[in-house]
């Protein structure tokens, strides 16, 4: 017994070393975030996520904070938008873990703000910019008459095309959606090689350019009434839009009739397309010897706007970032001090250099006044949200509009998929 | 049995010797376990995460998922696939190991490595590799499809359900053999060449020997590697939330793990995922019960 | 006569080993292949079989800052401390289980099954929480603590196959022979089980070393990421994924568990024999 006994003894103690010099080595808790809600002092961390906030505005916005309130810090911490909503989840509902300031894509933030995850900044808006900030980003982060998100930037996607194809196939820019149409669609018939070539590169899943042909046939995802919100795809107007999707799904496009979006450089510079809907900055990547094709097809790149039925720019999605405040934040009035510098007109300048569409529409003619400027102001100034329905996120998360349109893609009735797909999202958009 | 251990006795030492691993999966395990069957009668989505009171719904979370025809579906799919892609594993892994015993050493070793490799390769990079393997458009399998004068240009090996599932089940199956084939194969140097050597003399054909001989030995293993394929591809999640996102249809597509990630996280429905996580969990105790009670009597036995 | 068939088999066997190696080989081949390649080679129409004309822009990438060794070094640092932990405490528990019989013994088994059975998708919700509560978050304990967890159960299962896989007439031998009962079991019993402790340990390492969902809510801190969470810094949706970089980076990742392979595999197969025979 004694043998055993000691055996064991050996074998605990042995573990509880290893235990214990191995890991015990890292043990730093900063528990420095005192309750105190007086603007004392304190180290103020910002969520900013993926590479979009160009360095020159990071060193700007810490130098300034840190300059107009002493004895504070603000710490930048890089997330990816990989993870994002795990991440914000369990962080934000932290009372020592959460961040001050988050960034969080626009189609996020509704979920975020109906759940209370944020503060609310109604009574700071008119500082923050009032009626000059991007109207429906504060839409989208309004529940009840509070405002919780405000616009950090946007971007929305505009049309690339081949300069050398629409001229050999005599065509010119067009300027309205029935001709962008029937270039698409003249565009494949003048080049029936490679098979898989697109006079309009579009792959089944992407319901967010989809969206646009919807909204410019007068259609909608989903509408409110008595604060009850319906799939509205089976409107007459937005089966309309759903068939001109089909159109050019049949006609023009020799993307996957399954596949998604990413990588739309990569049949661009196989010479694969003669038109495609795509944020601004992929020309980087275009002119790019590592990714692109900077000696060949980059040299014909021309952009416009989609335009709409009745020839101003169609009504696409908008796509950005809203910056708010963590509810759980104990330092909420360092936390606006913050917020108030990022959307302050030197910051926002930084941004629309770099080619983002600021939050503030005053500063919109920063961004230049070349083509792919003005694309970026016209696409952007007709631009629309996703529902701002509390359970938007569902709908998203359990990808009934990707199925909808890759049904299209593949030749399925509209009304009957529109209706199908109504039926599913009704059950989701109330939350 | 050799297993003629110090006979039953009234002990602390057992139980002590226990403790180091129960504190661990009691402190790491048990409030999170309790909470999620708490979770799953109640009404508890992202609202509640920050902070407003929860509501007791009782079992309507469960009403909920029984009476959707869709979750059994799912269900259905999930017990097929799951049963296909642990057979597949299955015969392929042990087969693979049978083999090894006959092959000369410079190739065992080649294929050791091959394994080995396999088995090595990050998540992340293996599926990005499958996936561009399968692509439509630029895809390797394409390609010399159509090169070898058949018409797979631009052939989407997801489209279809059924072909989404096969291509599944190839990544799955490849990622899952190295450890069945290098498990079971260590099982088999543990058969005695006497024995075989004997039966070969009594003109044992290969058949009769691989059944009288080498399966009674390895059974153990195989049992406890075919219950893990069991667990494991009932669960099977990031192979088909990615293979979703290239392509195919969700709705069509759908098994238990990326239902439950649908309704739960990414929906923020956290009560329901609570839910459908129990009765996952009761689907594998049901699945493998087989299993289960085989072993339990093994170990009876043994006392 | 009789070495006709043999040779056939070993022919036969021979060639679906082939067979085998290029399946299993492949995917790993074209990672290897894509880590060299610019990022319009990668994905194009005509495949690069071979990198020819490639360069080591991407490991480039990879190796500047130093986030990568940083994050190399917190997944080597959890990983094995998971490893050590979790082999330290299914040990101790296979010896009790199998080297005693006492009440409960058989439902801790089940239990430990069961254990294995849960989905743990969404279980790092209410482990956030609970690390909040201990203020492990960002630490590399409470880290460790839910990958112990995570391990444990199929550690604990196999590794009481290899204790009792060694005849306990081993150990009266030996005390016959006039060793101690403690000098019995280090001299004899556990030389036998080093091979089992090898083979679950590889098996909890590559758990570990690829695991990034709790990993990603637990070390939210830059500065404590660990090599998964590491490689989605190359996944920016709005800048494009850096494909290049991803493959370069895995096959980094890939490289210690293939050392730690290499360096026990002579063990392990033995290892996992003795074992598994009686798990």
């Amino acid at each position: 017994m004694r043998i055993k006994k000691t055996l064991a003894g050996a074998a605990l103690a042995t573990l509880a070393l290893t235990t214990l010099a191995a890991c015990g080595s890292d043990s730093d808790s900063d528990g420095d975030n005192s309750g105190d809600s007086a603007p004392k002092a304190a180290d103020i961390r910002v969520w900013l996520n993926g590479a979009d906030t160009p360095q020159e505005a990071r060193d700007w916005l810490k130098k300034t904070f840190e300059d107009q309130n002493p004895g504070s810090t603000l710490t930048i911490e890089e997330q990816e938008w990989d993870g994002l909503v795990e991440r914000l989840t369990t962080a934000l509902s932290s009372d020592s873990e959460t961040p001050d300031v988050v960034e969080i894509g626009n189609t996020q933030a509704p979920t975020f703000t109906s759940a209370g995850a944020f503060s609310p900044m109604t009574d700071q808006l008119d500082e923050l910019g009032g009626d000059d900030l991007l109207q429906g980003f504060v839409d989208g982060a309004t529940i009840d008459g509070e405002t919780y998100a405000v616009p950090y930037y946007a971007g929305s996607k505009y049309i690339f095309y081949r300069k050398d194809l629409l001229e050999k196939a005599g065509l010119e820019v067009p300027t309205t959606m029935d001709e962008f149409v029937d270039a698409a669609v003249a565009l494949k018939q003048d080049n029936p090689k490679p098979a898989n070539f697109s006079g309009f590169w579009f792959p089944g899943q992407d319901w967010r350019n989809g969206a646009a042909f919807i909204w410019d046939a007068g259609g909608d995802l989903a509408v409110e009434s008595d604060g009850e919100w319906t799939g509205s795809l089976s409107s007459a107007e937005s089966v309309a839009g759903l068939e001109r999707a089909q159109q050019l799904f049949l006609e023009a496009s020799g993307a996957p009739k399954d596949g998604n979006e990413a990588d739309p450089w990569t049949p661009f510079c196989a010479g694969e397309v003669g038109m495609m809907s795509t944020p601004g900055w992929v020309k980087g990547l275009i002119e790019d010897p590592e990714t692109g094709c900077p000696d060949t097809f980059a040299k014909e790149i021309g952009v416009f706007a989609l335009p709409g039925s009745d020839g101003a720019p169609a009504p696409v999605l908008l796509g950005g970032s809203d910056i708010a405040i963590a509810a759980k934040s104990a330092n909420q009035e360092l936390a606006q001090k913050a917020v108030a510098l990022m959307l302050s007109e030197e910051y926002q300048t930084i941004l629309a250099e770099n080619g983002l569409t600021p939050a503030l529409n005053s500063l919109a003619p920063l961004l230049g006044d070349d083509e792919f400027a003005q694309a970026t102001i016209a696409a952007a100034s007709n631009a629309k949200l996703t529902p701002a329905a509390p359970g938007w996120a569902t709908v998203e998360g359990s990808r009934v509009l990707e199925d909808l349109f890759s049904a299209l893609a593949q030749g399925g009735d509209p009304a009957e998929l529109a209706a199908d797909a109504d039926e599913q999202m009704n059950g989701q958009l109330n939350g | 049995m050799t297993d003629t251990a110090p006979r039953p006795r009234r002990s602390p030492l057992p139980y002590a010797l226990l403790v180091p691993a129960v504190a661990a999966l009691v402190l790491a395990l048990g409030y999170p376990l309790v909470r999620q069957v708490v979770l799953s009668f109640q009404e508890f989505g992202l609202a509640q995460q920050f902070g407003r009171p929860p509501e007791w719904v009782g079992l309507d979370n469960y009403k909920a998922l029984i009476t959707d025809d869709y979750l059994w579906v799912v269900t259905l799919r999930s017990i097929v696939f799951c049963l296909v892609n642990a057979v597949l594993t299955m015969v392929i892994g042990v087969g693979l190991a049978l083999l090894m015993r006959q092959m000369s050493k410079g190739v065992r070793i080649l294929v050791q490595t091959g394994l080995l490799l396999a088995w090595a390769m990050p998540i992340v990079a293996s599926l990005t590799v499958w996936q561009w393997l399968f692509d439509t458009n630029y895809g390797v399998i394409n390609y010399l499809l159509t090169q070898a004068g058949l018409d797979f240009e631009g052939h989407s090996w997801l489209l279809r359900p059924l072909s989404f599932f096969f291509v599944a089940t190839v990544i799955i199956v490849w990622m899952s053999v190295p450890f069945v084939a290098f498990t079971v194969y260590a099982a088999l140097t543990q058969v005695s060449d006497d024995l075989i050597e004997a039966a070969e003399i009594d003109g044992a054909g290969p058949t009769a020997r691989l059944r009288h001989i080498i399966f009674p030995t390895i059974k153990p293993v195989l049992m406890v590697v075919g219950i893990l394929q069991v667990i494991w591809d009932l669960r099977v999640f990031s192979q088909i939330y990615i293979l979703q996102k290239a392509g195919g249809s969700t709705h069509d597509t759908n098994l238990l793990g990326t239902y439950i990630y649908r309704l739960g996280i990414g929906t923020g429905e956290f009560g329901m995922a609570a839910a459908v996580a129990i009765f996952m969990l009761v689907l594998t105790v049901a699945l493998t019960s087989p299993y289960l009670r085989v072993m339990l009597k093994q170990e009876k036995e043994q006392d | 006569m009789a070495r006709a068939p043999r040779r056939s088999l070993r022919i036969t066997a021979n060639a679906l080993g082939v067979v085998a190696f290029v399946l299993a080989i492949f995917p790993v081949y074209w990672m290897v292949n894509s880590s060299f390649l610019p990022r319009n080679k990668i994905r194009n129409p005509v495949p690069t079989w071979v990198p020819l004309g490639g360069d080591l822009d991407n490991y480039r990438t990879v190796f500047e800052g130093d986030q990568f060794l940083n994050a190399m070094k917190m997944s080597l640092i959890v990983t094995i401390c998971t490893v050590l932990v979790a082999l330290a405490f299914a040990f101790v528990a296979a010896v009790a289980l199998s080297r005693f019989r006492f009440r409960g013994r058989m439902s801790f088994i089940v239990t430990l099954l069961v254990i294995q059975m849960i989905p743990v998708e969404g279980l790092f919700i209410s482990q956030y929480k609970m690390l909040e509560a201990m203020d492990l978050l960002n630490t590399v304990i409470g880290l460790t603590l839910l990958y112990v967890a995570l391990v444990l159960p199929f550690t604990v299962w196999t590794l009481r196959g290899f204790v009792s896989g060694v005849p306990y007439e081993l150990e009266e031998a030996a005390m016959m022979d006039g060793c101690s009962r403690v000098q019995a079991f280090f001299r004899v019993t556990f030389p036998l089980l080093a091979p089992g402790l090898v083979a679950t340990g590889v098996f909890g390492f590559i758990q570990a070393w690829n695991e990034f969902t709790l990993a990603l809510v637990v070390m939210t801190k830059e500065d404590k990421e660990t090599l998964p969470l590491w490689l989605t810094t190359f996944a920016d949706v709005n800048r494009g994924t850096d494909w290049g970089g991803i493959m370069a980076g895995s096959t980094l990742i890939a490289v210690p568990v293939i050392i730690f392979f290499l360096v026990v595999q002579g063990r392990m197969v033995g290892g996992l024999t003795s074992g598994a025979v009686k798990g």
